[in-house]
């Protein structure tokens, strides 16, 4: 919908979460400012407050219904912190293959049944047929593709946690029940297949690139920094390790960062037109503190994945560009290569000889009175921090979401984008979906990142100089 | 694969919207489960196409909202070979069932029988516990619903 010299999408469609984008023109018809909004509301460190520490874990993981494992991980991390004890080794492997199953079927969930309209179908396709149907008539292979290996996380996670969404398995100090023979071997039964599905859709989506250079050139191509956790050894990994921060030429900016400290280097900056809050890197200030978080920025930062097949595909990613990979467009490609990384570390810790042990927690009372939990969620770096009181009721919680790093980059990318495309006062779908297919590079999630609940929407408003409404399309 | 699969959807912290997880828990234990599976679920995705193709008749329940009086039991089937299969939604991780049963003839090639059991909800705000019209009802959304299975297992699955 137009009004004035602004454009409005609202709702922003096949993200998860609700959110609008403004469009600002000039008075040549021009965008000349781009603000992504989520209009969602966040409560859940509020909540918490005078819960029983205990207790976090399961209330964090009902934050989001696409990745509660992450939360689970970070939280009950964040648990061990104040129990202070080290978890059994199992405990933590068992935890590593929960959270690689959940990102496997995340990914694959952002990619198939998100992104690949996009894909497959083309930025200009009719809106009513991208879809996951649009998909399944021009390529039923691929639709089934996507819906198998989202089924194969999931089913790991199910056999494990006892249920898809929300499973409570994970606890403080370990996790609840050990792996059975039976379902390992199941798992384990079940990889061959999901490999073979990761690398034909990497090699479908490799093959794809070329008729989106225009894309990768204006989605989200500018410097930023990169930031992930990696492994002692430079890996990737997405359970435990150091922040590492990458400038856009590739360069180590910070190394070794304890991510318990992470408020010592990490900012958060409130706008007054969005519930989502801008995360910073805080010796460069805000703005100049942006940097980006999620598939893209681990593979920048990381120096290898640690698994053959992933590996190799890393090598070949890394020569996209000399510097850091920077077009935003090249998160779905990461993404694919994680999902391998993904299948392959799962069946290296499935084969480990010490997965079945029985001993899986350890059990304390409160030894500390302040915890930070880390982990990499798919979108990116996830922290819990919590304080409580002696006894052991929370009194302070904060969430730094990984959708929240990415906001400035959300919203300099919809401005890049905005104005590659967007020009007089109308809008057309095509120019619509690119704004909207930016953002889903990041597969931003708004229920996690503003800690609501609510379904997704989108709306995109073109702004005049005066401040009037020129155009708006709205979706729900 | 069970020949019928009964998919009760919801959200249970929204007071009556949870009324098919309370179907569900009734229902458990009242059919042979080498017959009939019973799912409970928040929402429902793409996945359960799959879940679809393999079965013979597919019963979805649900809470209604706007449709009849509070505690109104109201049963429909979808129609074989009709338009609706063919809902194509935005949001891709919560469909309607007719776009499970669009999924699984699109993908899979076999549909089955498929109905939707609901009763109209009163309150839809945030609680666990059901209205006293829904808690009423749902001895007749029980019975239907068992009606159903027997008729399904009579049947088995219709031709697309």
């Amino acid at each position: 919908m137009k009004q004035g010299n602004t454009i409005v999408i609202d709702p922003v469609t096949r993200i998860e979460g609700h959110s609008k984008i403004t469009l600002h023109l000039n008075d040549d018809g021009r965008v000349e400012e781009a603000r992504f909004h989520v209009t969602q509301f966040r409560g859940f460190e509020k909540l918490c407050d005078g819960r029983p520490f205990y207790e976090m874990p399961s209330l964090m993981a009902r934050i989001c219904g696409i990745c509660p494992v992450s939360h689970l991980i970070a939280s009950a991390k964040a648990c061990d912190s104040l129990l202070a004890v080290k978890i059994p080794p199992t405990a933590d492997k068992l935890r590593r293959i929960f959270g690689l199953a959940q990102v496997t079927q995340s990914h694959a969930l952002s990619l198939f049944h998100l992104s690949s309209p996009d894909l497959l179908l083309g930025m200009d396709a009719d809106p009513a047929k991208s879809n996951i149907f649009g998909v399944a008539e021009k390529n039923p292979a691929l639709a089934l593709d996507g819906i198998r290996l989202r089924q194969f996380g999931q089913k790991i996670i199910e056999r494990l946690g006892g249920k898809r969404i929300h499973p409570a398995w994970i606890v403080p100090g370990g996790v609840s029940e050990p792996l059975t023979e039976a379902n390992r071997d199941a798992i384990l039964w079940t990889i061959p297949d999901a490999l073979a599905i990761a690398e034909r859709t990497l090699e479908w989506f490799k093959s794809t690139m070329e008729s989106f250079r225009e894309e990768i050139s204006t989605f989200g191509n500018f410097p930023t920094m990169f930031m992930g956790i990696v492994k002692k050894d430079n890996g990737l990994t997405f359970y435990e390790g150091k922040l590492r921060i990458v400038d856009a030429s590739g360069h180590v900016v910070a190394d070794d960062l304890d991510p318990t400290n992470y408020s010592d280097y990490i900012g958060e900056k409130v706008e007054p037109w969005s519930y989502l809050k801008s995360t910073y890197y805080k010796p460069k200030g805000f703005p100049d503190g942006i940097y980006r978080v999620g598939p893209l920025a681990r593979l920048n930062v990381a120096d290898r994945c640690g698994t053959p097949r992933a590996d190799q595909e890393l090598a070949e990613f890394h020569e996209l560009q000399r510097t850091a990979v920077l077009s935003s467009f090249h998160y779905h490609h990461a993404r694919l290569i994680e999902i391998l990384y993904c299948i392959e570390r799962l069946e290296q810790l499935l084969n480990d000889p010490e997965i079945l042990s029985n001993h899986v927690r350890a059990v304390a009372r409160p030894n500390a009175l302040e915890g930070v939990g880390a982990c990499e969620a798919p979108r990116g770096t996830l922290f819990h921090h919590y304080k409580i009181d002696e006894q052991g009721l929370i009194r302070w919680v904060n969430l730094v979401i990984a959708t929240g790093h990415n906001n400035l980059a959300m919203n300099r990318s919809v401005l890049q984008v905005a104005k590659h495309f967007v020009q007089g006062k109308r809008l057309n779908p095509g120019m619509l979906n690119r704004v909207e297919a930016v953002i889903r590079c990041y597969d931003p999630c708004l229920s996690c990142s503003t800690h609501a609940t609510g379904q997704m929407d989108l709306q995109i408003q073109l702004v005049g100089p005066e401040g009037e409404v020129l155009d708006e399309i709205t979706r729900t | 694969m069970p020949r019928v699969l009964i998919v009760a959807y919801g959200n249970p912290l929204r007071s009556d919207d949870g009324l098919a997880w309370r179907a569900g828990e009734l229902l458990h234990g009242k059919f042979s489960a080498d017959e009939v599976e019973i799912l409970c679920l928040q929402q429902l995705g793409p996945e359960l196409g799959e879940s679809a193709s393999r079965c013979e008749c597919m019963i979805f329940v649900d809470a209604a909202s706007g449709a009849g009086n509070p505690g109104e039991v109201q049963v429909r089937e979808f129609s074989l070979g009709s338009g609706e299969a063919t809902e194509a939604p935005r949001f891709c991780h919560a469909l309607p069932p007719s776009a499970i049963l669009g999924l699984s003839e699109r993908l899979y090639g076999a549909r089955p029988r498929a109905y939707c059991v609901t009763i109209t909800g009163e309150s839809f705000e945030h609680g666990e516990s059901l209205s006293s019209p829904v808690t009423a009802a749902l001895p007749r959304l029980i019975a239907r619903i068992e009606e159903l299975v027997q008729s399904c297992e009579r049947t088995g699955r219709g031709q697309p």
